[in-house]
């Protein structure tokens, strides 16, 4: 691991009188893809929020490159961090390339909009998301799937160090999952863009994530590489549900396989 | 991103054609020619063109000038409101913004002497911003603000901002303030080139604002969330463009009264042309505004045989309809 990247220490974070987040440590290396797993309600989604400044920790300290989320300027911190999430809009009729364009905004004073730079980026984006055919289709005319790829792209265009994405592969099919694993991969090996993937995808997390932090209730139970992580004893802990967990042939990577119910 | 190149000059033809309309179309009809003549001081055949010079300088030339500054700041008020609140069904009117700058205005008239003009507009704008927030605020709930509930907010404030302009009119001393129908039905015909000029400084000010928060509106459609995490100061902009929505739309309703559904027909028919990039959008929606509610204001001056319907009247009529039409097909999106 280079410099941490990301950190969070006894992180306590409450919705209400209910403790989301219960005392979280976690570390990201810089040029890591790091993967949190965990049921729903583990609190993925509320420590990705923390991390790009939306809410702020109850108890506990964050940093982003050393420094406190609330410490940057906005733009400062979207050229930092770039998070997939939400779907885009569909009450407004937007273009994809257009959707993805709006990633600039950081890079973008309000007379240059639109540069060279910022075309060339978003085409980049669109080609590895391979949504280059559909950059002047409207975000409402687009699958489900291919709207969800759109996020992922408008991020790349965003150029940030770091994305953090929460469950960006829901609505993909089995040959998007795998090109949405292979994307995050390249843009570390050309780029050196590091992600923290909130996922459920256990095997194909073992197989293209570095680190894996298991959560649940509120607190990560487990962390390391996907073979120290992904142990049947942790996922039943977590999950609930009984796993075989062996090494896929071809790769080697661990391979987890739910067990049916006797 | 599509052609552009067309779009705008059809957009300024589109523009100029009804101005033209506008200036010739009344009880006293003029030719082309006469109105050309009567703009730029030549001598006209037909109705004296001294007669001809009058009807076009003094009636008509300010009432299309108030018309372009009514529906184009109308316009972009919506354009403004629909992109802060994500809200394609969001207008002034129907926010019940416009009450409220109704009231305002009609206060200043009541309470300060003379036809203050300063005062007025500052007025109005003060009594949109705060109906625009008591609607935000009532139809806030801990998940957000839901489309339904907003509107509904809106048309209970704005049924209650009515009875108050009602009551107003009715406790007013008689000449003090225009009557109930100017309020509620808005109307182009006190339209002098005073109260044009009064308007135009804050529609331009208005207009240069949010063309100013132009890209950080087209954020906003995404969301809250991704506006902030793609690098906006959210906050700071939803107050900016909601100030400026507030101004626009009040500054508005002080000259012409509450003239509804033409932030909210405008806006859609301008996006369906450019899309939704505000730098387009902007400048083609006051354009279409201003051209929309200058043939509105002809159909209300020529369609009845005698007298002259409030030009809010013929808005109604053809926004209400839209309203639904949206209503029922954002009912059918995914």
């Amino acid at each position: 691991m280079r410099g941490d990247l990301l950190t969070a220490k006894a992180l306590t974070f409450r919705y209400g009188d209910r403790d989301v987040l219960a005392g979280v440590d976690l570390r990201v290396g810089e040029g890591e893809v790091s993967v949190l797993l965990g049921p729903n309600g583990a609190g993925k989604s509320t420590l990705l929020k923390i991390f790009s400044g939306l809410l702020r920790p109850h108890v506990g300290e964050v940093t982003v490159l050393g420094r406190s989320p609330s410490s940057y300027g906005r733009r400062e911190m979207a050229k930092i961090l770039s998070v997939v999430g939400q779907d885009p809009p569909l009450d407004f009729p937007m273009s994809v390339e257009e959707y993805v364009m709006l990633g600039r905004f950081p890079h973008q004073g309000f007379f240059d909009a639109g540069t060279a730079e910022d075309l060339r980026e978003v085409e980049r984006a669109l080609a590895m998301t391979e949504l280059a055919d559909l950059g002047g289709r409207g975000l409402h005319e687009i699958s489900a799937g291919e709207r969800q790829r759109a996020t992922v792209a408008r991020a790349i265009a965003q150029g940030a160090r770091v994305m953090l994405l929460d469950e960006p592969t829901a609505y993909l099919d089995i040959y998007h999952r795998v090109a949405f694993y292979e994307i995050i991969t390249r843009l570390k090996e050309t780029c050196g863009v590091s992600a923290l993937i909130a996922s459920h995808d256990l095997s194909l997390c073992a197989e293209y994530g570095e680190r894996i932090f298991l959560m649940s209730g509120g607190k990560v139970k487990a962390s390391g590489t996907p073979e120290e992580v992904l142990t049947p004893g942790n996922v039943l802990a977590a999950f609930g549900v009984a796993v075989l967990c062996d090494r896929n042939p071809a790769t080697g990577a661990v391979r987890v396989t739910p067990q049916r119910k006797a | 991103m599509r052609s552009s190149t067309l779009v705008f000059p059809l957009l300024a033809a589109a523009f100029v054609g009804a101005a033209a309309l506008s200036l010739s179309v009344g009880p006293v009809q003029l030719s082309l020619g006469q109105v050309f003549s009567a703009i730029t001081g030549g001598s006209a055949g037909g109705v004296s063109g001294e007669t001809a010079a009058r009807v076009v300088l003094t009636l008509r030339l300010p009432r299309i000038l108030l018309g372009v500054l009514v529906g184009g700041a109308l316009s972009s008020s919506g354009v403004a409101f629909q992109a802060l609140l994500r809200n394609p069904l969001a207008d002034p009117y129907i926010l019940g913004v416009s009450g409220g700058a109704a009231v305002g205005a009609m206060t200043a008239k009541l309470l300060l002497p003379g036809d203050s003009f300063l005062p007025l507009p500052i007025c109005a704008f003060l009594g949109a911003a705060i109906a625009a927030s008591a609607v935000f605020l009532l139809a806030r709930r801990r998940s957000g603000i839901s489309r339904e509930r907003l509107i509904l907010m809106g048309v209970i404030i704005g049924a209650f901002l009515n009875a108050l302009i009602m009551m107003m009119v009715a406790l007013a001393p008689p000449g003090r303030i225009p009557g109930a129908v100017y309020w509620l039905m808005g109307d182009l015909s006190l339209g002098t080139l005073g109260r044009v000029g009064m308007l135009a400084p804050y529609v331009a000010a208005g207009l240069v604002l949010l063309f100013l928060l132009s890209r950080g509106m087209d954020l906003l459609l995404l969301g809250d969330e991704v506006a902030f995490q793609s690098g906006l100061s959210v906050e700071r902009v939803k107050t900016a463009v909601y100030l400026t929505a507030s101004l626009l739309a009040g500054t508005v309703v002080a000259v012409s009264g509450l003239i509804g559904f033409v932030g909210l027909i405008v806006p859609h028919g301008a996006r369906s042309i450019v899309g939704s990039g505000h730098r387009r959008l902007l400048p083609a929606a006051f354009l279409l505004g201003g051209t929309f509610l200058i043939v509105a204001d002809v159909l209300a001056r020529t369609v009845g045989p005698s007298g002259e319907l409030p030009v809010g009247a013929v808005t109604a009529l053809a926004g209400a309809p839209f309203f639904l039409y949206l209503l029922r097909r954002n009912g059918r999106k995914p």
